[in-house]
């Protein structure tokens, strides 16, 4: 099937679900697009299961908010949807779409609005595939979609707010956390009081966060990160060690025994499919890493082509709902040629500023490294550790696209997206390049595994456009 | 200032490395410089299928020596022979396979006719509306992928330098020698290859030639790990499918359906209209690939001139210039010239006759 | 499970040949997780075992064969009498 629209807005989050609201607003046709059932993104999540009892937080509360308004609005959701590929067409760009019982179908639209988000990062640790070892944001987004705890006793780790939010989730979903490891120190937290003063509703909320932890007896491991997770068919022990400024591990870890890690090192922003509709990217580590330039107004150098949200620089929800508003009303306003809406005033942005030091203090550091040892798995679909990658490295292989072909790393059905950043990070290592020079690879269509009965469906062979043979 | 090199060769894929290896091999200083990494080109990313079945009459003779050198290559390039099919499911298409695998038998092929209940025994997995059938035992494939990494491994060897990430911006010749400006410093060398695939024609017309070299933008996928579902390299009547499941299970998927994009653009986009009849076609050959998904899909720059041969020889009125490229079924074909390219160079009578770039293409299209 | 006059019917569903309950609305890997199941890989398959990892449909490592394809566990929702094959430990390469 086919469609064609005046706006697609690719992702329902805060940026999104905004982007999609004043487009729609405009009176434009809009087809905002998810691979979730409901609009709400990671951070608004709605939930899957009808728990009764379960008290509303914050960002449920927003989320119900952000669907009520898109059900009034004149937009389409298009739920359990996922773009496979993007294509430049006459007048605008063609959006290839896996929907809901499996089926392919296309949509033009004359300018798509990318809002994807951000996936996770977690630096390869030894026993970081055994069962019951989950990422902290997708263990966040579990909770909020399916109302269940990772495990009874789990282990949190990592950096910034998120580690302690899944902390203070578990306990309430009626789970018992063993342990929160964080690589920040008190005096990172510290440094924050500043901005944190000027944001009290969400100070507060952070309080209250480190009060529920504290009131549970849940002790908070300061400079601390997770050097191996143990068990074989099953999680059975998780060890913490203590850290330096870097998060390389300093000293002896002590083991907490525990069915679930929730364990993540940071958030890289999702560019793939805008570099795929042919975006180029450039490094910056304060907005996620590689990232993609796109203006305030989400504009990006591909005409009918926006961007905004954590998919364009990690700045959190708040930030992102207010960037997808704009970029909704510039989308609008080049399609109906009248000029831009004047840029938002630049005044000081408290909840930016909170955005982005929230990221500064998630944002990976070098030291993670040491976690990965010789005999560490680091690309989990094709079982390759860090030996073979390094052997690799040595023999030349000093790019990615070399690595990738010499070992298959990131060659598994991930798509290399829980190995590449990591195993990038390895080769400058190994070969003393700096930090953010070597290169992601391209994304190749289709973004995630697509059933081949869908792309094939509904030809005739009849009709197999077949050209002239080749010359014999 | 150093010593120039002996020749530089711009373009580090087969055909590049191949000749370099001969050339270091009869006593040549080389370096080999390219503007990726080795074989990230159309010798990394093709299909990898070793098929005389798909092979030109004319070059046959070439690709029977090609499979030879593939072969002794073997694991390290993930060199498999399995025999192949090519399969035809029309009688217009069976009397298309007919007359070209008559021609290619008699150029000297291995190739027989079977029975499509030939084919079934062999390969059950093969839709049962097969009508007529070749086959080829000396039919396989290697890992594209490894090419890199052998090459890599073979001239460091060989004591041959390799500048990688290193584009060559301009070409100065002057008497007896080149000086190439790359990002790395000038390279000085007294002869010049050109083996830069489909970005020949920039090069060349650094040296003022103009090559009509073009560039067709083939579509290659894979499917995740599968059970057995066949053994042996599946190909088309019409060319327009290679098939082959590797030894890890994923099918892998070509048969040259364009995508597009050009070179100078940096790279080809795959199209969703080509993709989607290519795997169709896969799925009408083996029915059971309908329960596959799709990883990856992605396309390689398969350059051409206008009557698709190659293009192998000393580059007319440049003194100490050559050019390799533009073979029709390159990756099969392209280590064997590499090593009749090398004896060009070196001053020795190349076994088999090579083509002259500087022949007209008028009239061709 | 305790369940209140609120809380809808659990389903019946089967992987790797053994009956769990789920609850409705839930995935397939979330079902699993709650009856102490976190292995997607076969249970008595001798190999690395691996389970639910990410809980986006990305990484892959949760998938199962479902109606003769594979599928993310996490991406699957629930039904009465859904069944599902364990990936093969000797898959996890």
């Amino acid at each position: 099937m086919s469609a064609e629209t005046d706006i697609a807005v690719l992702g329902a989050g805060p940026a999104g679900g905004a982007a999609a609201l004043a487009a729609a607003a405009g009176g434009a046709r809009v087809v905002l697009i998810d691979e979730q059932a409901h609009p709400g993104g990671q951070v608004w999540r709605k939930k899957d299961v009808d728990l009764p009892g379960l008290a509303e937080t914050p960002e449920t509360c927003a989320g119900a908010r952000l669907r009520g308004d898109l059900e009034a609005s004149g937009a389409t959701f298009l739920g359990g949807t996922r773009l496979w590929h993007i294509e430049r067409v006459e007048g605008g760009w063609r959006l290839h779409l896996l929907t809901r019982g499996d089926r392919a179908e296309t949509l033009t639209a004359r300018a798509a609005i990318l809002a994807p988000g951000a996936r996770e990062f977690v630096q390869p640790f030894a026993g970081w595939t055994t069962p019951g070892v989950y990422g902290l944001a997708g263990a966040t987004a579990l909770m909020k979609s399916q109302g269940c705890p990772p495990g009874r006793r789990s282990v949190v780790a990592g950096g910034g707010p998120l580690a302690l939010f899944a902390a203070a989730e578990i306990l309430r979903l009626g789970g018992e956390v063993a342990a929160v490891a964080t690589p920040n120190g008190r005096g990172d937290w510290l440094r924050c009081a500043p901005i944190l003063a000027a944001n009290p509703a969400l100070a507060r909320r952070g309080a209250e966060l480190i009060a529920r932890i504290r009131r549970a007896g849940v002790p908070i491991l300061w400079r601390h990160v997770v050097t191996r997770a143990e068990g074989d068919r099953a999680l059975i022990r998780v060890h913490a060690a203590p850290c330096g400024a870097e998060w390389a591990p300093t000293g002896a870890a002590r083991a907490f025994d525990a069915d679930a890690l929730c364990v993540g090192h940071g958030l890289i922003p999702n560019v793939d499919v805008a570099v795929l509709a042919g975006l180029p990217r450039v490094y910056d580590a304060d907005r996620g890493g590689w990232v993609v330039e796109a203006g305030p107004d989400g504009r990006t150098a591909l005409e009918g082509l926006f961007l905004c949200g954590d998919g364009a620089a990690l700045r959190g929800a708040e930030t992102a709902a207010r960037a997808g508003a704009g970029t909704g009303q510039a989308a609008l306003a080049d399609l109906r040629g009248t000029p831009a809406p004047p840029p938002a005033p630049r005044r000081p942005d408290l909840r930016a500023r909170f955005g982005r030091a929230m990221t500064a203090l998630a944002r990976p550091r070098p030291g993670l490294l040491r976690l990965t040892r010789p005999n560490t798995v680091v690309c989990r679909c094709e079982s390759l550790t860090r030996a073979t990658l390094d052997a690799a490295i040595d023999a030349g292989a000093a790019g990615l696209d070399a690595l990738k072909s010499a070992t298959r790393c990131g060659m598994g059905p991930c798509g290399g997206r829980y190995c590449l950043t990591a195993a990038a990070r390895l080769i400058e290592d190994r070969t003393g390049a700096a930090e953010g020079t070597v290169p992601p690879p391209v994304p190749r269509p289709p973004l995630f595994p697509l059933p081949v009965a869908a792309v094939a469906a509904g030809f005739d062979y009849d009709d197999l456009p077949i050209p002239a043979p080749a010359p014999l | 200032m150093t010593r120039p090199w002996d020749i530089a060769v711009v373009g580090g894929g087969i055909m590049g490395c191949a000749t370099a290896l001969g050339l270091a091999e009869g006593g040549m200083r080389v370096v080999v410089l390219d503007k990726g990494d080795l074989c990230q080109g159309a010798s990394g990313v093709n299909a990898g299928t070793l098929s005389l079945q798909i092979k030109r009459v004319s070059l046959m003779d070439y690709a029977l020596r090609g499979h030879e050198l593939w072969e002794a290559m073997g694991d390290a390039v993930g060199f498999r022979k399995t025999g192949g099919y090519t399969l035809a499911f029309t009688p217009r298409e069976a009397a298309l396979l007919e007359e070209r695998q008559t021609l290619k038998r008699a150029a000297g092929a291995p190739i027989t006719f079977v029975s499509p209940k030939a084919v079934w025994a062999a390969e059950p997995g093969i839709a049962d509306s097969v009508v007529a059938a070749s086959y080829c035992p000396e039919d396989g494939y290697a890992n594209s992928s490894l090419t890199g990494a052998y090459y890599r491994a073979r001239l460091t060897e060989a004591g041959i330098a390799v500048r990688v990430r290193c584009p060559v911006e301009g070409v100065e010749a002057s008497a007896g020698s080149f000086a190439l400006a790359t990002p790395d410093g000038p390279v000085r060398a007294a002869r010049l290859l050109l083996a830069g695939g489909a970005w020949l024609a920039p090069l060349a017309a650094m040296l003022g030639v103009d090559l009509p070299v073009r560039a067709r933008v083939n579509t290659v996928s894979v499917t995740e790990a599968m059970p057995a579902l066949f053994s042996t390299v599946i190909g088309h009547a019409t060319g327009l499918l290679t098939m082959k499941q590797k030894p890890n299970g994923t099918v892998l998927i070509g048969g040259g359906w364009q995508g597009r994009g050009t070179p100078d653009a940096g790279r080809g986009q795959v199209s969703a209209d080509t993709l989607a009849p290519n795997v169709a076609l896969a799925c009408h050959a083996v029915p059971a690939l309908q329960d596959a998904r799709l990883l990856r899909s992605w396309t390689g720059f398969e350059a051409n001139v206008p009557d698709f041969y190659p293009l192998a020889g000393a580059l007319g009125g440049v003194e100490g210039a050559y050019v390799l490229g533009c073979v029709r079924g390159g990756f099969t074909i392209g280590p064997y010239l590499g090593r009749l390219m090398a004896d060009l160079i070196l001053g020795r009578a190349p076994e088999r006759p090579l083509f002259d770039p500087n022949r007209s293409f008028e009239g061709d299209t | 499970m305790s369940r209140t006059a609120d809380t809808p019917a659990p389903v019946r569903i089967t992987f790797d040949g053994r009956d769990y309950d789920a609850r409705p609305g839930e995935s397939l890997a979330a079902a699993l997780l709650r009856a102490g199941v976190p292995a997607t890989t076969q249970r008595h398959a001798p190999g690395p075992a691996r389970g639910a990892f990410c809980w986006m449909g990305w990484c892959q490592e949760c998938r199962v064969r479902h109606r003769g394809r594979w599928v993310e566990a996490c991406r699957l929702t629930v039904y009465d009498g859904l069944t599902a094959e364990a990936r093969r430990a000797a898959d996890v390469r």
